[in-house]
């Protein structure tokens, strides 16, 4: 299923995020300022400010519904994000209705959701496409019908969009960086395992990482290789880099798969807690690491603020507004400090 | 009478541990009614099986109109114009009558079929028979005789020279045999030959031409019916058997009545049934297959529920709703069908045994009293002898006549008084059946009511104290141990009620032998 | 001898057996039609009648298809992820090739009499419980689909256009054609099942097989026969999904298999075999996406969406059971 979704989204050249496993890049550099300003026990990126203001107040939109249709409505990630639109709905005092697929290979299923959505005549839709190249003659629907169409998580393969809310991979990876070379004395070399070189999301995140690092001259990426989400394949890849640089500091790995072979890694070569291990995700290995002081910390996105900014957009798409081409949704660095705090265990799933 | 369309001879068909068919013959003319009649598994279906190409002969010679042809498979012997109408209808419930009487020769314009062209046909056919069918409807919707006039309209439609007729009354009013009869003698002067397999011998003056009888799977005679009676056909049929010894024990009837059932009736299997099984005897059950024995014995059970009719257990009138009421009352069924119905074949001897009194090895909680059931296991595993590794040993395992010990062993563990064997001893081996016959006059010494239904004719004159006979769903007659023979109850196992108009008590072996 | 004239015959016929089921089928539906219409404010609009009969359009097609199996007494599991499979194999063709979409087409429903064959060969010569070896091939077809696409999804969007302005295209009745192509499927099913010998003994093998083999009748060719019928439905099936979504989704279907028996069920075909018919597989397969789309217009939950769509399935065979005891 994973494998699919990271595939198909290969495939496209445009914007993709994913949902609890992987994410993908937003063009934009935004930074996730909304996760600082709201979360005081969160770290932020770089701290500078977002472009998009979410509206106060539901306007002309008020009293009406918007349809919200997902990848999916059973996994905790995505009743997070379900909990996050329909708050944020009260809050503005719009209606929010919302489906999802039973899985993520259920494209045609998830495409009769949205055309159901449209026949309901809703004030604006909110879409995050399984297969983001495969609505189009839905969107072209909506189009006709003036309903707008906000992408969201991953986005959609069109110019229909008024906008899409995702995570920006390229700032989460960016902080990911900043936290390691922290950690390690902003000195000395580190590796990276990321899952692919083909997916959205192992680019973005592994492109943000390298680029951060370039604000730090006294770390050298020593390696950056890719073991396919795989523990044990990341593993393996995790202790060749040992061996060739017994003089390693740090690791940072790009998803769940790839951090917890790196934790496996440390493990049996007796290096836990001698080398700072960064993650990506959650997941119950990587948060009992973290816990037990085995990984420093980690990435998390935001799937509440996916659910609520995604209704914020759509407010102000049915008001008018001009919207920037794309919505960062925030994300968290958690570590054993804050991991307890009820906003990132909100966003964490096991 | 014509040509030979059919001449069988020295045929022979074994099937694992039955010698069904031994140098068995038989001849078939163009024009002739040729009835064949035996006891049940004289080996008459098979005989004719094996003209239909459904069962291949292990030897003899068959020739079809004087031509040498062994027919492989069904379609063969259509091929060579013989078709066999079955005991169970070999119908397409929910294809119209047409349909089923055309199956696989369809008339049709291009790649549609020709619904139009197939009634007409039909319509045509059943004029030529003069059958009033419409061909329309659904076969399913029909009674058994309009089902089987179907059949034979699909038979006569292969324009068949032989027509095979399985038991083709067994199922039929008599006013639907006279139907059947008059279709068949227009079939038989249009120069069919006709086999007409039969247990009711007096139907044979009325229809057939010839007769040929035949015994455990050998043929005894062929004889034509004009000049022949009854009595003789039966006592060729049943042979001069030499009976083993007689019945251990001589009927008591001092003892009293622990079972009476008073005018039973159910379809058209139990009719205006009654009787009486008094305690220490072993009541005999005889009758040809389908004579409604066991439906009655299931009535009394409540395995099938009565439409009227009263069961009294000593003496009172009891209310026996389900089969769970006629145990409370003391009834044991044993079925003929005992790995359907008589054992829990995956589970061990142990849970067998104690299977029907489980109350008594249960706590209060459904803990089981392991330790008693195994005790009651291991006591009757050796009171019965019964042949096992162990009590843990899976029932599937036995053999048939350990199997039928266990049953037994379960029945007597529920301590039951009146215990109703269904052919008790149906696929046991010969060593294993005396064995049965030991435990049942043993049952019955301990002062147990028996009943046995039995279509072995000498399995029921050596163990029965009392014999009732059934026919058509109707007590014909009871016999002492003294006064019953193989005739004598083959004579009343066959009289069906047309001919018995006097009823019961006063028919005879003389009164249909005159017919 | 009793006689039964055409006439009274007819009538009964047409008030008992299947015909009933279809009635109540039927009038479950138009009272589902009502409900919605009332309860739900944006239901009784042209617009949701058209989206009802497109959401239709694929399950109608393999329900259609599967009613054949299920009337000879068998069942077909594989139609669902059977989709994936012709779709990809129509994708290899029309994208991976560059060939013209009609051969991409062809290659669909070729993939699909495949399927079916093999299926049948399975059931008919290989002696099989149809249950087990449609199972089987369910994750066959599968894998397959996976295999032969390397798991990413084929796109028509690009090199056939065609594929989704076709199927997805309006001219009558601003109706998609994917309906009219289910409409025309399902002509054709009734057709072969009323009108020619395939479906006189696709009835008779559910009606009786022995007595059928008996007949004359070659029931193992006829039961593979009737198996690729339904893989042939299964790749129309593949062709519409294709063109909804523009692209071979290598992991599709799984699950749609119990949607179209479902269908079936509801019109009145009896799993036991025997019963059965096209008109009542569709409004079965109708019920379904009305009952679907009115629940999701009325923004019921899916999780209630599942639970009644249950116990619909659950009534009409009790129903189904219940006339049959009444009957016997």
């Amino acid at each position: 299923m994973k494998l699919t979704r990271i595939l198909g989204l290969a495939a496209t050249a445009a914007i993709a995020a994913s949902a609890c496993s992987g994410a993908a890049a937003s063009p934009s550099a935004a930074p996730a300022s909304q996760a600082a300003a709201s979360q005081p026990a969160a770290s932020s990126g770089t701290g500078a400010a977002s472009a998009y203001t979410p509206p106060t107040d539901g306007g002309a939109a008020k009293g009406k519904t918007i349809a919200i249709v997902s990848k999916g409505e059973q996994h905790a990630f995505w009743q997070a994000v379900k909990k996050g639109a329909l708050d944020e709905a009260a809050k503005l005092g719009v209606n929010v209705t919302y489906q999802g697929p039973a899985n993520e290979t259920m494209v045609n299923d998830q495409l009769q959701m949205l055309q159901n959505a449209l026949t309901n005549n809703p004030a604006a839709v909110c879409f995050a496409a399984l297969d983001s190249k495969a609505a189009g003659d839905l969107l072209n629907q909506a189009k006709s019908k003036n309903i707008p169409v906000v992408g969201f998580d991953s986005g959609v393969d069109s110019t229909i969009p008024v906008t899409t809310v995702a995570t920006d991979n390229i700032a989460a990876a960016g902080l990911a960086a900043k936290k390691l070379a922290a950690l390690i004395g902003d000195s000395g070399k580190v590796a990276v395992i990321v899952h692919d070189q083909t997916s959205q999301t192992g680019i973005t995140r592994r492109d943000g990482f390298v680029a951060e690092m370039k604000n730090h001259p006294n770390i050298q990426i020593v390696s950056i290789q890719y073991g396919a989400g795989d523990h044990q394949k990341s593993a393996d890849l995790a202790k060749g880099i040992m061996t060739a640089n017994p003089d390693l500091k740090g690791f940072f790995g790009a998803n769940e798969g790839s951090i917890d072979g790196v934790l496996d890694a440390l493990k049996e070569t007796g290096n836990t807690g001698k080398i700072v291990a960064v993650g990506y995700d959650s997941g119950q290995q990587q948060l009992d690491a973290i816990n037990s002081g085995a990984e420093a910390g980690a990435i998390t996105q935001n799937p509440i603020g996916i659910g609520a900014k995604c209704v914020d957009a759509a407010v102000d798409a049915v008001n008018g507004k001009t919207l920037p081409k794309t919505i960062d949704t925030g994300f968290f660095w958690y570590d054993k400090t804050n991991i307890n705090n009820p906003e990132i265990q909100a966003v964490l799933y096991k | 009478m014509g040509e030979l369309l059919v001449e069988m001879t020295g045929i022979s068909k074994s099937f694992p541990g039955v010698h069904a068919l031994d140098d068995a013959q038989f001849e078939l003319r163009a024009g002739e009614v040729h009835a064949l009649v035996g006891e049940n598994g004289a080996g008459k279906s098979t005989l004719m099986k094996v003209l239909c190409g459904i069962y291949a002969r292990d030897a003899g010679v068959i020739r079809v109109k004087g031509v040498e042809a062994y027919p492989a498979t069904p379609k063969a012997a259509q091929d060579l114009g013989i078709a066999i109408i079955h005991q169970e209808l070999n119908l397409m419930g929910h294809l119209t009558v047409a349909q089923n009487i055309f199956i696989g020769r369809e008339p049709h314009r291009g790649l549609l079929l020709d619904e139009k062209a197939l009634n007409r046909k039909a319509t045509e056919l059943f004029e030529e028979l003069h059958i009033l069918l419409d061909p329309r409807v659904r076969v399913s919707r029909l009674a058994v005789a309009q089902q089987q006039m179907v059949e034979i309209a699909k038979a006569f439609s292969y324009n068949s020279d032989v027509l095979i007729m399985d038991e083709p009354t067994a199922a039929l009013t008599d006013t639907e045999i006279d139907e059947l009869f008059r279709i068949t003698r227009t079939l038989r002067d249009r120069g069919h030959g006709i086999v007409h397999i039969s247990h009711r011998l007096e139907e044979l003056r009325q229809i057939s031409d010839r007769v040929t009888v035949m015994r455990d799977g050998r043929y005894i005679n062929t004889v034509v019916t004009a000049e022949t009676n009854i009595q003789q056909i039966i006592s060729m049929m049943v042979g001069r058997t030499i009976f083993e010894a007689a019945p251990e024990l001589p009927e008591d009837p001092s003892q009293e009545v622990v079972l009476e059932v008073r005018n039973l009736n159910r379809g058209r299997q139990v009719r205006d049934v009654s009787f009486q099984l008094r305690r220490g005897e072993i009541l005999g059950v005889a009758g040809l297959v389908g004579a409604g024995r066991t439906e009655v014995m299931r009535a009394v059970f409540a395995a099938d529920k009565p439409e009227s009719g009263q069961v009294l257990i000593n003496g009172q009138p009891v209310a026996i709703k389900n089969p769970g009421d006629a145990v409370r009352h003391g009834i044991a069924y044993l079925s003929e069908d005992r790995k359907r119905y008589g054992l829990a074949l995956g589970m061990d001897v142990e849970l067998n045994i104690v299977l029907a009194s489980m109350r008594r090895f249960m706590s209060r909680f459904g803990w089981m009293h392991a330790r008693a059931a195994r005790a009651q296991a291991l006591k009757l595993v050796e009171t019965l002898a019964i042949k096992t590794p162990g009590i843990g040993q899976r029932v599937k395992n036995l053999s048939g006549g350990n199997q039928q010990k266990v049953v037994i062993a379960k029945w007597l563990t529920a301590d039951t008084d009146i215990l109703i064997f269904d052919e008790p001893t149906r696929g046991i081996d010969v060593g294993a059946k005396s064995e049965i016959y030991r435990l049942l006059n043993d049952l019955a010494r301990r002062g147990k009511a028996v009943i046995m239904i039995s279509s072995e004719l000498p399995e029921i004159l050596r163990m029965s104290h009392r014999i009732l006979v059934m026919c058509e769903g109707r007590i014909t007659g009871e016999l002492s141990a003294a006064e019953a023979t193989q005739e004598r109850i083959m004579t009343l196992a066959t009289q069906r009620q047309s001919v018995a108009t006097a009823g019961p008590e006063t028919s005879t072996a003389m009164s249909v032998g005159a017919n | 001898m009793q006689t039964t004239t055409a006439s009274t015959s007819r009538i009964r016929t047409l008030a008992t057996g299947e015909s009933v089921q279809r009635l109540l089928a039927l009038g479950a539906l138009v009272i589902l039609l009502v409900f919605f219409s009332i309860i739900a404010p944006n239901f009784a609009t042209l617009e949701n009648y058209r989206n009802i009969l497109t959401a239709t359009a694929s399950n109608g097609l393999l329900a259609t298809g599967v009613t054949f199996a299920i009337i000879t007494g068998g069942i077909d599991l594989s139609i669902g992820t059977g989709t994936a499979f012709t779709s990809v194999a129509m994708g290899i063709v029309a994208v991976n090739w560059g060939l013209p979409l009609p051969l991409g087409l062809l290659a669909g429903l070729a993939s699909g009499g495949l399927v079916g064959l093999i299926n049948g060969t399975l059931i008919a010569k290989a002696k099989l419980p149809p249950f087990i070896a449609t199972l089987g091939m369910l994750y066959v077809t599968l894998g397959m689909a996976q295999v032969l696409s390397d798991v990413h999804p084929i796109y028509f969007t690009d090199p056939q256009p065609a594929l989704q302005d076709f199927f997805m295209g309006k001219p009558i009745a601003g109706i998609p054609n994917i309906v009219w192509v289910m409409f025309g499927g399902a002509a054709v099913a009734w057709v072969l099942l009323n009108k020619t010998v395939l479906g006189r003994y696709t009835f008779a093998i559910g009606s009786n097989e022995e007595a059928t083999r008996l007949s004359g009748v070659n029931v193992d060719r006829w039961k593979i026969a009737v198996y690729v019928v339904g893989g042939v439905f299964v790749g129309l099936a593949g062709i519409v999904l294709a063109a909804r979504s523009a692209s071979a989704q290598p992991s599709q279907g799984m699950g749609y298999e119990l949607n179209a028996i479902a269908a079936a069920v509801i019109g009145g075909t009896s799993l036991a075999g025997g019963e059965g018919s096209i008109v009542g597989t569709l409004i079965g397969a109708f019920l379904i996406s009305t009952l679907g789309t009115g629940l999701s217009v009325d923004n019921v939950p899916q999780q209630f969406q599942y639970v009644i769509t249950g116990l619909v399935v659950i009534g009409a065979v009790w129903l189904d059971i219940f006339r049959r005891r009444s009957r016997a």
